[in-house]
C-alpha cells in the first residue's frame, strides 16, 4: 500500500483539495445582510415595533438585494434568477425575499390588531424565518464541498439571524431609538443566543473533526492556516468573547457605548464567520474514491 | 465517427501541410476560416500521425500570431548591446538590409571567410545548415546537437548504417527505456510513437522498465522505475552484460556468430589478427580446430570463445575479449557506482534475456526473421556525457547479445531522413561505418580551421561547447584567425552553448550579427541586422527527420499569405550568397543536401528559389512524377517502412561488435597528430567499453554533493524555444516539474529547503539561482531542472526564470567524449537556500 | 436517444496534455481558463513513488448539480446528456460553480476577453474565438457539442496521441465507451456525489 497525501492545490495541474474562491464577501454580505434584516423583522414584529421591521425589510432588500446583485456577473439579468424554483436554491432565496418582503408590508400597513394583521403577523414571521433558513440551503446545495453539505447550516443560519437581530435591537432600544412594550429582558436573550450560537458554531465545526478528510482540510484551513488569525480575531475573541464577557460583566449597565460595542462585536463576528465559512470552502479531490 | 469536417465552402478550408513545432513534421491539417488560421489538427490520411498531433502541434497558432514577430528587416539603433538591453529595432527594407549584410560579409570572406561564425539550427531544413561550407567557414557555433546527438548519431551510423535508433514498437515485449521519451514525451515522431507505444503496452501487454535519475512521463507510465545516478547508466548497463555473460551465460551466439564481429581473432595489440598473406581477418573454427580466414567456405563453427595460438601469436575471438575485459564488472561493483542495487541488475538482466527468446523466429511477409521482443531503447539522458561513445556502445552491446539488432521485437535503426539505413559493404566482410550522415567529414589540419575543432573528431560531431574557448584562447591550439561576424540562423548560442561567460565575451567581441528568425531570442536580441523568414504557416519544405517504422516526404505549405515583410530563409541565404559572393557554392552545396540529381542540378551563376530548389528535390528523390505540384496535389509520400527494409538490411554483412574501427580510427589520428608535432589523447578509443573509475563526471570535488540534470523536453517542450509560446507558458506555468528546480523531498529537509524558497546552485563551473521545488519522484543525489525555467529573453511572454542550467556545464575539452565529441550533459552541485 | 460520454484510459494515458491544448484551440479560451486539463497525482515515497496523469473534464452528469442549482435555467442539459450553458441566460451567479463537485466551471471574469494571451493584444485567431464568448458568465466544456453536431469527435478526443480519450454513445450497447466500460470496469469520477458522470476512467 502506497502512502499518499493529499495536497492543497492552487490551479495547478495536481490532484489534491482546492478552494472554492468565487464565493466571497459580496455572498458573505448578502448573507449577514440576510440574517440581520430577517432577524430584525422576526424581533420588530414579536416586539411590535413596525418602524424596526420596517427596517428589517429595507436590510433584506436593500443590503442583501444588494450584494447580490454586486455579486451578480451580469446584473442586468438579474430577473433571470427567479426561473426556476423548481430546483435551484437561489432561485428559491430570490421568491422567498419577494414573498417576505410582499407579506411584510401587508402585515405593515394593515391596521394593527384587525384580524387580517393577525393572520398577517404569523405569515410574516413564517416567511422571515425561512428568508433566514434558506440561504443556509443555498450553501448546502453543493454536493462537494462538505463543510457546507450539512443540515447544520440552516439552523445556524437561524440563530444567527436571530441573534443579529437581537443585538441590533439591544442597541436601538438602549440607545432610546426604539420602545417596546412588551418588557423583554433583552440583554438575557443576547446572552443566551450568544451562547447558543457559540454551542452551535462549535458542534458544527466538531462535527466537521470526524467527517470527511476534506471537510478536516477545511477546518485545518480555519482553526492553522491562513484564515486562523481571522477566525480566532474576528470571530471568536470579538464575536463570542467579547461579546460574552461585555454582556455578561458590563451589560445593558455599561450604558449606550457598552452595547453599541456588544452589538458591532457581534455583527463584527458574525460577518465574519460566514465569510470564513466561504473562504474555506474545500472541494473533495475531483476522483473522489479513485486514488491510486 | 466521421474523421473530417465538411466545410469546404470559400471562406472555410482545410489546408494540409507539416508541423514544424519540433524537428520531426507530423502531417498537419490547418483551417481557416477567412484568413485566419483557428485549428490546427492532425492529418487522418498521413501515415506518420494518423491524425494525432502533440501539444506543442497545436500551439503553432500562437507563434504564428505572435505580435512580437519580427514584421520586417530591421536594424539596431542603440549601439549598446547586453542581455536585456532594448536594441531598438528600426524597419529597413529588404535591399537596405541585404546591402548591409551583403557588404559586411562580402568583405570578410574576402580577407578571411573563418571570421565569420555561423549558427544554423534550422531543424527540418537541414539543407541550409552547411550554408557556412559554402561561405566558406566551418565553424558550428550552436550546440542543439551537442545535447542529443553527438554520442548518438555517429555511433548509430558506425555500428548499422542508421541515424538514429528505436525499439521496435510492433513487436517488442519488455522494453528497458533509459534516458529518453521514446513513445511518450520527445524524440522521434513523438505524436505517431505515443500511440504505438500505448497500442504495445495497453494492448499487448508489453513490459515497460524506465531507468532516470527523475521520473519523466515515461518512469511514470512505465512497469518499473529504476532511479539511478545521472552518468552511470554504462555501470547499470555492463553490471547486467556481466550478469549475462558470467552469471546466466545466455546470449544469442548464433545471431553472434553470423551478423557481428564477434568470432574475429584478435591480436594482443587488440586489432584484428589477419591472414599473414590475404590480410584478411582469421576466425576459429571450433569443428575443425584451427584459424581459417573469414569467409573460408569451409568454416563449420565460429568460435565464439576461448584462447589460441595461431603461427606463433596467442589470439583471442572478439567475443572472449569483450568477456575478459568485463571480468570484474560486477554487479556489486557497479552498483557502488550507479545506485541501482546488484539484485535489481540481475534481475532485468534475466528478465530481459528470458523475454527475448534467443533462438525462435518469426515470419513476416513470407520471410523469417530471428523474433528477439527484447530491447534497450535510449536516449540523451543515457549517453549525453563525456565519454557518451562508450555509454552508447555499452548499451548496443547488451542489445547485440541477445541478437536484438534490427531483427523483429528488438533495436531497429532509424534514418534521417528518406535514404533510410545507410547500407553499403565495408572491408572485412563488415558493414561500413556511416558516422557521417549529417555533414562529410572534416579532413584533418592542424591548427584546426574549425573552432570546434572538428578536424581532431574524425568520427564525432561538431563539439561546439569548444568554440568560444578557442576563440578567447587562439594560442593553445594555433587559430590565427580571430571572428568578427555571426550569421545566427534559427538559432541561440548564448543560450545553448555551455560556458555562458566565454560565449558571452564572444558575443561583445563580435562587431557585426546577423540573424534571420521569426522571433528574437537571447541571442539575436545581440544582432545588429534581423532578416525575417516566414512563419512555417506560410512557407513550403519537403519534410521528412528521423523517421521511425514510416518514411516519405510531408508538403509543408503556406496556409495563409505571409502576415509581414518577410522571406523563406532559404531565399533570404541565397540573396545573402549572392551578395557575398558564394552563390555557385551555395547552389553545389544544395545540390548536395537537397539530394538532387544531375539532371536537376542547380547551375552555378543563377539564383533558384525555394520553389524551384524543392521541385528538383521532389523529383530527384520521387521521380519526374511526384514534382513539386503532386505533392501540393497530394500532400505526402509517405509510407510504412518495409520489413525488409527495416528488418536486417545489412544481411551478410557483419555488424561492430568488437569495435576494431574505433582502433584503427585512432592510429590514424595519432599518426597525423605526430606528423603535425602535437600530442592528442586517444586512449578513449577503445574496443570494448568498460567503466572508468576516473570518469570526470564523478571525480568532481566532494563539497558538490549533489548531481544536477535538466530535462529538454517534455511533450510541451522543444529544447527551450517554445516557452514564449503563450499556451507553452500557461501550461509549464501549472505543471509542477516545469515551476522550480526539483528537489527530493528528504535532500530538500536535510538542507531546510522549502518548495518556493530561492535557492543558489552552485557547480565548479558556474552559479545560478532559482525557485525550488519539492518533489518526492527524484533521485534524493540529484536536482532536476526543466528547460522550461532557464530563459531570460525579453520576449513579453517568457517567465525569465534565468535558473539558466547550462551556465552549471563545464565547456572544455577535458569534459568531451574524444571519440563522439559529446559534451558532459550533467554536473554535480552544492544548492543552499538564499 | 444518445447519451453522450467519455471513457479515459489512464494507463494509455502519458500526460502529453495535448488535448488540453488541442481545447484551448477548438474553444479559443482566453488566458487562464481551460476546459480540460491532466492533473497528476503522486503517491509514496523515494524510490517507491507512483505518479498517475489524470485528464479532467466536465463530466456532463446525468444528475448534474450545476443545473439543478443554476436559477436562472443557463446551465441546461440536452437529450444527447451534453450539458452546456447558455452564455444569452447566465447571470453569473456562479452557484453552478460552487456546486460542480469535480470544479469544472469557471467564470469569465470582466476583462477577460480584452486581455489577450498577449496582453493588451488580441491576435487575429482569438478576435474570432472571443465572439462567441460574454463576461461575467460562467463556462466550461462543452463537449465540443457544435463538432458532435457535425458529427466529429470532440478536439481533445480527436488530438490524444495516445488514443487514451475515447468518445461515444453510452447507451449504445455496441459503442466503444460502453465496451470499454463493460470490458474494463469504467469508473466515475466520485461516484459517492451522485452525480452520475458521462465521463469513466478505465484503469
Ligand atoms: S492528449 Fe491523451 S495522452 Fe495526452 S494528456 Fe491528454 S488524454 Fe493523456
Ligand atoms: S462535471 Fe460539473 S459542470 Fe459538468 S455536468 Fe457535472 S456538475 Fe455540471
Ligand atoms: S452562473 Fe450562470 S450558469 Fe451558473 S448557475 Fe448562475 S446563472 Fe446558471
Ligand atoms: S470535449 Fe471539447 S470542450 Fe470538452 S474538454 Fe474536450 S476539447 Fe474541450
Amino acid at each position: 500500500m502506497i502512502s499518499q497525501t493529499v495536497p492543497m492545490v492552487g490551479e495547478e495541474f495536481v490532484m489534491g483539495y482546492r478552494k472554492q474562491s468565487v464565493w466571497s464577501k459580496w455572498i458573505a454580505l448578502a448573507f449577514f445582510f440576510g440574517k440581520v434584516g430577517s432577524g430584525m423583522f422576526i424581533l420588530a414584529v414579536l416586539l411590535n415595533t413596525p418602524l424596526i421591521a420596517l427596517a428589517g425589510l429595507v436590510i433584506e432588500n436593500v443590503g442583501k438585494g444588494g450584494a447580490l446583485l454586486i455579486h451578480l456577473g451580469r446584473p442586468a439579468r438579474f430577473w433571470r434568477a427567479m426561473t426556476r424554483p423548481q430546483s435551484s436554491w437561489i432561485s428559491r432565496t430570490v421568491w422567498v425575499m419577494g414573498i417576505f418582503t410582499v407579506i411584510g408590508l401587508i402585515y405593515l400597513v394593515l391596521p394593527a390588531g384587525s384580524p387580517a394583521w393577525q393572520i398577517f403577523k404569523v405569515l410574516a414571521l413564517v416567511s422571515a424565518v425561512v428568508v433566514a433558513i434558506t440561504d443556509g440551503f443555498v450553501m448546502n446545495d453543493s454536493p462537494a464541498i462538505p463543510l457546507w453539505n450539512t443540515p447544520m447550516l440552516p439552523f445556524l443560519f437561524l440563530f444567527y439571524s436571530l441573534l443579529g437581530g437581537t443585538s441590533v435591537f439591544f442597541f436601538l432600544v438602549h440607545g432610546g431609538w426604539a420602545s417596546i412594550t412588551p418588557l423583554v429582558d433583552l440583554e438575557t436573550l443576547e446572552t443566551a443566543l450568544i451562547i447558543i450560537n457559540l454551542i452551535g458554531v462549535a458542534i458544527y465545526l466538531g462535527s466537521m473533526v470526524n467527517a470527511t478528510a476534506t471537510a478536516r482540510e477545511s477546518l485545518r484551513l480555519l482553526i492553522k492556516g491562513p484564515y486562523s488569525g481571522m477566525f480566532f480575531g474576528f470571530v471568536v475573541a470579538i464575536g463570542f468573547i467579547l461579546t460574552l464577557v461585555l454582556t455578561l460583566f458590563l451589560g445593558a449597565s455599561g450604558g449606550t457605548l457598552v452595547v453599541g460595542l456588544i452589538t458591532l462585536a457581534d455583527l463584527i463576528g458574525h460577518f465574519f464567520i460566514f465569510y470564513l465559512l466561504l473562504m474555506v470552502g474545500v472541494y473533495s479531490p475531483v476522483l473522489g474514491k479513485l486514488t491510486i | 465517427m466521421a474523421k473530417a469536417a465538411t466545410s469546404p465552402a470559400t471562406g472555410d478550408r482545410w489546408v494540409r501541410s507539416a508541423c514544424k513545432m519540433c524537428l520531426h513534421g507530423c502531417g498537419i491539417r490547418v483551417r481557416v476560416q477567412d484568413g485566419v488560421i483557428v485549428k490546427i489538427e492532425g492529418d487522418p490520411d498521413n501515415l506518420n500521425n494518423r491524425g494525432k498531433i502533440c501539444p506543442k502541434g497545436h500551439t503553432g497558432i500562437m507563434r504564428h500570431y505572435d505580435p512580437n514577430r519580427i514584421k520586417s528587416p530591421v536594424r539596431r539603433t542603440n549601439p549598446n548591446r547586453g542581455p536585456g538591453v532594448d536594441p531598438g529595432w528600426e524597419p529597413i527594407s529588404w535591399d537596405e538590409a541585404l546591402d548591409i549584410v551583403g557588404k559586411r560579409l562580402k568583405k570578410i570572406r574576402q580577407e578571411d571567410p573563418r571570421k565569420l561564425l555561423v549558427a544554423i539550427n534550422d531543424f527540418q531544413r537541414i539543407h541550409l545548415w552547411g550554408w557556412g561550407a559554402a561561405f566558406g567557414t566551418g565553424h558550428y557555433f550552436t550546440t542543439t546537437g551537442q545535447f542529443c546527438g553527438a554520442a548518438y548519431h555517429p555511433i548509430n551510423g558506425i555500428i548499422d548504417g542508421s541515424f538514429a535508433s528505436v525499439n521496435d514498437y510492433e513487436y517488442c515485449n519488455y522494453w528497458i527505456q533509459m534516458g529518453g521519451g521514446d513513445g511518450f514525451s520527445s524524440h522521434l515522431h513523438v505524436a505517431g510513437s505515443i500511440k504505438r507505444m500505448a497500442d504495445a503496452r495497453v494492448d499487448r501487454g508489453m513490459k515497460l522498465v524506465a531507468v532516470d535519475p527523475r521520473m519523466a512521463s515515461y518512469c511514470a507510465k512505465a512497469d518499473e522505475w529504476i532511479p539511478i545516478l545521472p552518468g552511470t547508466d554504462r555501470a547499470f548497463i555492463l553490471g547486467m552484460v556481466y550478469v549475462i555473460l558470467y552469471e546466466l551465460n545466455r546470449y544469442d551466439a548464433e545471431f553472434l556468430k553470423k551478423h557481428t564481429n564477434g568470432p574475429y581473432l584478435i591480436a594482443p595489440d587488440g586489432r584484428l589478427f589477419r591472414h599473414p598473406e590475404s590480410k584478411k581477418p582469421m576466425v576459429w573454427d571450433g569443428v575443425d580446430n584451427r584459424a581459417k580466414e573469414y569467409d573460408d567456405p569451409t568454416i563449420k563453427d565460429f568460435t565464439l570463445e576461448g584462447y589460441y595460438k595461431v603461427n606463433g601469436t596467442e589470439v583471442r575471438p572478439g567475443f572472449q575479449v569483450i568477456k575478459d575485459t568485463l571480468k570484474d564488472h560486477t554487479p556489486e561493483k557497479m552498483s557502488k557506482v550507479c545506485d541501482v542495487p546488484a539484485e535489481t541488475m540481475r534481475r532485468i538482466a534475466r528478465e530481459f534475456v528470458e523475454a527475448a527468446r534467443i533462438g525462435s523466429t518469426v515470419m513476416i511477409e513470407g520471410k523469417q526473421y530471428p523474433y528477439r521482443p527484447a530491447a534497450i531503447n535510449f536516449y540523451r539522458g543515457a549517453i549525453g556525457h563525456c565519454e557518451g561513445t562508450h555509454d552508447h556502445a555499452a548499451i548496443k552491446l547488451m542489445n547485440m547479445l541477445v541478437g536484438n539488432i534490427d531483427v523483429p521485437g528488438g533495436h531497429l535503426g532509424v534514418g534521417l531522413d528518406h535514404r533510410l539505413l545507410l547500407i553499403e559493404p565495408g572491408p572485412d566482410g563488415m558493414l561500413k561505418p556511416q558516422p557521417h550522415i549529417l555533414h562529410p567529414m572534416v579532413p584533418f589540419t592542424c591548427p584546426p580551421n574549425t573552432l570546434q575543432m572538428m578536424e581532431f573528431f574524425p568520427i564525432g560531431l561538431d563539439p561546439a561547447h569548444l568554440v568560444a574557448h578557442n576563440i578567447l584562447n587562439p594560442d593553445e591550439w594555433g587559430f590565427d584567425f580571430k571572428p568578427e561576424a555571426a550569421l545566427i540562423y534559427h538559432a541561440n548560442p548564448l543560450k545553448n552553448i555551455n560556458g555562458y561567460d566565454k560565449v558571452l565575451e564572444v558575443f561583445k567581441m563580435l562587431d557585426f550579427i546577423v540573424a534571420i528568425d521569426i522571433l528574437p531570442n537571447e541571442s539575436t536580441e545581440w544582432a545588429d541586422v534581423i532578416l525575417p523568414d516566414h512563419s512555417y504557416l506560410e512557407s513550403y519544405m519537403m519534410t521528412l527527420c528521423e523517421p521511425p517504422v514510416i518514411t516519405g516526404h510531408t508538403l509543408r505549405q503556406p496556409v495563409v499569405e505571409p502576415m509581414y515583410d518577410t522571406r523563406d530563409a532559404h531565399d533570404i541565404l541565397t540573396e545573402i550568397s549572392e551578395r557575398c559572393g558564394c552563390l555557385d557554392e551555395f547552389n553545389g552545396l544544395l545540390n548536395f543536401t537537397m539530394f538532387l540529381k544531375p539532371e536537376h542540378h542547380l547551375k552555378p551563376g543563377r539564383k533558384y528559389t525555394v520553389l524551384e530548389c524543392l521541385d528538383r528535390m521532389a523529383k530527384s528523390i520521387y521521380g519526374p512524377g511526384q514534382d513539386l505540384k503532386w505533392f501540393m496535389k497530394n500532400n505526402n509520400a509517405v509510407r510504412h517502412i518495409k520489413p525488409g527494409e527495416m528488418y536486417l538490411p545489412w544481411e551478410g554483412m557483419r555488424i561492430s561488435l568488437y569495435h576494431e574501427y574505433f582502433l584503427q580510427v585512432a592510429d590514424d589520428l595519432e599518426e597525423k597528430f605526430r606528423a603535425a608535432g602535437k600530442e592528442w589523447d586517444t586512449s578513449s578509443y577503445l574496443p570494448v567499453p568498460t567503466w572508468n573509475d576516473n570518469h570526470p563526471l564523478h571525480r568532481l570535488p566532494r563539497e558538490y554533493d549533489l548531481y544536477a540534470i535538466n530535462f529538454k523536453a517534455e511533450a510541451v517542450l522543444n529544447h527551450h524555444e517554445n516557452t514564449t509560446i503563450p499556451w507553452v507558458n500557461e501550461l509549464v506555468s501549472n505543471i509542477p516539474i516545469h515551476k522550480g528546480v526539483l528537489i527530493n523531498t528528504r535532500t530538500a529537509r536535510e538542507k531546510g529547503i522549502k518548495t518556493g524558497d530561492r535557492i543558489s546552485i552552485e557547480s565548479p563551473f558556474g552559479r545560478v539561482e532559482g525557485i525550488a521545488r519539492v518533489i518526492e519522484e527524484i533521485h534524493p543525489r540529484v536536482i532536476g531542472i526543466s528547460n522550461a525555467i532557464t530563459r531570460w529573453t525579453m520576449h513579453p511572454v517568457e517567465r525569465k526564470m534565468n535558473t539558466h542550467f547550462n551556465r552549471l556545464l563545464p565547456a572544455s575539452l577535458e569534459f568531451t567524449d574524444r571519440v563522439s565529441g559529446h559534451q558532459e550533459t550533467a554536473v554535480k552541485v552544492r544548492i543552499s537556500k538564499i | 436517444m444518445a447519451r453522450y460520454g467519455m471513457v479515459i484510459d489512464l494507463k494509455r494515458c502519458v500526460g502529453c496534455n495535448a488535448c488540453t491544448v488541442a481545447c484551448k484551440a477548438e474553444n479559443g479560451t482566453p488566458p487562464g481558463i481551460f476546459f480540460t486539463k491532466v492533473l497528476e497525482q503522486v503517491a509514496g515515497q523515494y524510490p517507491i513513488v507512483k505518479k498517475k496523469y489524470v485528464p479532467v473534464l466536465c463530466n456532463h452528469c446525468l444528475n448534474a448539480p450545476c443545473v439543478r442549482v443554476c436559477p436562472s435555467g443557463a446551465t441546461h442539459k440536452r437529450e444527447d446528456g451534453i450539458v452546456l450553458v447558455d452564455y444569452n441566460k447566465c447571470i453569473g451567479c456562479k452557484a453552478c460553480v460552487v456546486a460542480c463537485p469535480y470544479k469544472n466551471r469557471e467564470l469569465m471574469p470582466e476583462g477577460k476577453l480584452k486581455e489577450g494571451h498577449f496582453k493588451g493584444y488580441l491576435t487575429p485567431f482569438e478576435q474570432v474565438k472571443y465572439k462567441k464568448f460574454q463576461e461575467g458568465v460562467v463556462v466550461k466544456c462543452t463537449f465540443c457539442s457544435e463538432r458532435v453536431d457535425q458529427g466529429l469527435e470532440p478536439s481533445c478526443v480527436n488530438t490524444c496521441p495516445a488514443e487514451a480519450r475515447v468518445f461515444g454513445d453510452l447507451h449504445d450497447p455496441e459503442s466503444k465507451v460502453s465496451r470499454l466500460i463493460r470490458q474494463r470496469g469504467g469508473i466515475q469520477p466520485m461516484s459517492e456525489a451522485n452525480t452520475d458522470p458521462s465521463v469513466y476512467y478505465i484503469e
